[in-house]
């Protein structure tokens, strides 16, 4: 059992958490947490990994996935699998392909649809994800405008990472995209699922952000930084 | 009494979600788990996720034997893990014997267990499995004797986490009820240190 | 009214029931159902058994032929327990290969009767390395309504109770068998294992459980014994018991265990 709540603590799955913080009584929940009833006032991990705290009232458990489970609002990288009417198939690699209507696309009519096949590479946004349901899939924001979203180029190249370096890439005062592009200039697409798009000037490059990537996973944010530095 | 030593590498595949080397004593298997994937249609369940298990042993088909173990594996899995909260989805747990040593179901149901905590799936608790032995001296012990002959009859008993019941349990040979009371009782003490096993592999990463 | 229930409720039909200390079929928590053993009811095989316990029903027959022993095993002879659970017994079987439930029922049977020793194997050998009875087992189970495990055993151990061998005549220097018709003679079976099952619901557990009640249920226990020792223990996961009520159910079990090799003697008895 968890008396006191350290920030880093190790937890595991069935363990209790005791005096949980609360303001006005609300206390915000993020993954690996679920609320018990009883005794009350009292959360259950149901995952190993650290448990995090921020003040005053949001608690969550940190672990390194592979296996993203879509959550609403989240933008994502995914591959299209199937064109079926109206609506594409893409593989987000959650346990279920989410659903892309051709029309959500910016300036997408009946008439006028996106020039899109199957294994081009699409960078979107969570509209729906409900366990019940499929998630769904949009390039467009609440005004109809495309932003950054929509299909992305096939000179890119796609990759997986693990969602904890997701995490830590889209931190906006992580210094590695910044250190990489000070060597050279490369364009990148970290979706919340994992996956990953990345377009350079050539291969080479591309592949050195990939190298770069994959040993991210392994060590820390200062180590690449160095690299980046050496390389320049 | 000697201790069986508990070894285990966590991720050693890189494919699976989760997956773990583990050995107990001379027992080893390697576990990998897949999930929440897609269902197949017809195994799909509406209101929560099926736990779909398989057990290959170190050389040639799966056989009936196997099938016992995947059942046991299958039936503990779906205890502990939260199976509500992914409705129409599958989750896959594969494991693959390696060596055999006379604790092959523990073994593997304590590597299952690693496997899903290092997926980060979301589970109810943690589970231990632990084999003891009673040999022809009438004495339970937990290291298998080195003479097959002299085993008479074995225990396994699968132990959660927060209230220590019993999840599971699985005996061969006969014996009487006291030597049954014993083996529960000498098993129980030995989960507690299994957990704690699991709790450093796990902090350590 | 109650039909529709059950149907449109199933689990808390069946709370409603367990609240007040009944089961749906009038049943108390640590009742059985009755059980009934016929036996030599298959003219054809060397011994059979109709076994029915409540409504599951399981036909047993035993076929014996003469084999080779294996050669790490050189004087033992083969006892191979194989469990069928046709369409014919109910609407979860298909037509096809063995499902996983028969392939694990067999696997169980198999288990209680190595872990009894009920049957010295070495009794079944005639000549060793050379000559070796087979006894094949099939149990078929005509009828499926719970605790199967149970109903196998009892059918299995009648059935084995029956069968009479013929005296078999081996010349290992001319390879010359010469099975005598006329002496047969039973094999030697020391004691009769028998299973009891049991299912846990909510915080109860109910002995002998019929198909909806192991549906409903959330954990599954086999317990086997012989005389008095237990020959096997099984709880395949689902939710956890305390020791408690894992020793209450041994208890029970155990009770149960004498009832049930009364009935098989007694229709061993019936048969002479």
């Amino acid at each position: 059992m968890v008396e006191d709540v350290n920030e880093n603590t190790t937890v595991f799955p069935g363990e209790v958490i005791k005096d949980v913080k609360a303001v006005k009584g609300v206390t915000i929940l993020g993954p690996g947490l679920k609320r018990n009833e009883d005794p009350p006032n009292t959360l259950r991990i149901t995952r190993a990994g650290k448990l995090q705290f921020k003040p005053p009232n949001i608690y969550w458990v940190s672990h390194n996935h592979k296996r993203y489970i879509p959550k609403r609002g989240d933008l994502v990288v995914g591959i299209i699998v199937k064109k079926a009417g109206d609506s594409l198939r893409i593989d987000i690699g959650s346990g279920e392909y989410a659903s892309l209507s051709m029309l959500a696309f910016e300036g997408a009519t009946k008439k006028q649809k996106p020039d899109v096949q199957v294994g081009d590479v699409i960078y979107g946004k969570l509209l729906n994800a409900h366990r019940e349901m499929e998630p769904e899939l949009v390039c467009v924001d609440s005004y109809f405008k495309a932003g950054k979203m929509g299909p992305l180029s096939n000179d890119g190249f796609v990759f997986t990472v693990s969602l904890g370096l997701v995490h830590r890439l889209l931190d906006p005062e992580n210094p590695i995209l910044t250190a990489l592009g000070k060597v050279f200039p490369y364009e990148i697409a970290v979706g919340m699922n994992g996956k990953v798009w990345v377009n350079g000037r050539n291969t080479k490059e591309v592949l050195t952000v990939l190298r770069c990537l994959e040993t991210a996973e392994l060590h820390d944010d200062k180590v690449i930084v160095e690299l980046c530095r050496q390389s320049k | 009494m000697d201790e069986v030593k508990l070894r285990c590498e966590l991720g050693v595949l890189t494919r699976p979600d989760g997956s773990v080397l583990f050995s107990e004593g001379e027992t080893t298997v390697v576990a990998g788990i897949y999930g929440p994937v897609e269902s197949k249609i017809n195994k799909t369940l509406v209101e929560k996720a099926c736990v779909e298990a398989y057990f290959r042993p170190k050389s040639g088909l799966p056989g009936v034997k196997d099938r016992l173990n995947e059942s046991m594996i299958r039936n503990v899995c779906e205890a502990v893990i939260a199976v509500a909260l992914f409705p129409r989805t599958a989750v896959v747990v594969v494991v693959q014997e390696m060596q055999n040593n006379g604790q092959l179901i523990s073994c593997a149901l304590n590597a299952t267990c690693l496997a899903l905590l290092n997926s980060g799936i979301d589970m109810k608790c943690m589970y231990a499995a632990v084999t003891c032995f009673l040999d022809r001296s009438d004495s339970i012990v937990l290291i298998p004797p080195a003479d097959e002959r002299e085993i008479k009859g074995s225990f396994m008993f699968v132990f959660d986490s927060v209230e220590k019941t019993i999840l599971a349990s699985h005996t061969e040979g006969s014996f009487s009820i006291d030597q049954y009371k014993d083996a529960l009782s000498l098993c129980r003490e030995e989960s507690t240190n299994i957990f704690n096993f699991f709790k450093k592999a796990l902090t350590i990463k | 009214m109650s039909e529709q229930y059950k149907i449109l409720h199933p689990v808390k039909y069946y709370r409603d029931y367990l609240a007040h200390n009944i089961r749906p079929d009038g049943r108390e928590f640590d009742k059985y159902r009755p059980i009934v053993v016929n036996l030599g009811s298959i003219s054809t095989a060397d011994g059979s058994a109709i076994a029915k316990v409540g409504r599951t029903t399981v036909v047993c027959g035993i076929k014996a032929e003469l084999c080779q022993s294996k050669a790490e095993a050189a004087n033992e002879g083969f006892l191979i327990p194989n469990v069928e659970l046709p369409p014919l017994c109910s609407s979860k079987f298909r037509p096809g290969p063995p499902t996983e439930q028969a392939q694990v029922a067999t696997q169980l049977v198999a288990d209680i009767l190595k872990n009894s020793e009920c049957l010295d194997l070495k009794s079944l050998c005639i000549f060793p390395d050379k000559l070796a009875w087979c006894l094949f087992a099939d149990l078929i189970c005509l009828d499926l309504d719970g605790s199967l495990i149970d109903a196998c055993m009892i059918a299995l151990m009648a059935a084995l109770k029956s069968v009479r061998l013929p005296v078999i005549d081996y010349d290992p220097a001319l390879d010359n068998k010469q099975a005598n018709l006329e002496h047969r003679k039973p094999l030697n079976i020391t004691n009769i294992p028998s299973s009891t099952t049991f299912a846990k619901f909510d915080d109860k557990i109910v002995m002998d459980p019929t198909v909806d009640e192991e549906d409903l249920s959330t954990a599954l226990i086999t317990i086997a014994l012989r005389k008095n020792e237990l020959c096997f223990v099984h709880k395949p996961g689902g939710a956890s018991v305390t020791d408690e009520q894992l020793l209450k159910c041994i208890d029970e079990s155990q009770k149960r265990a004498i009832v049930i090799e009364g009935i098989v003697e007694t229709a061993l008895r019936s048969l002479q």
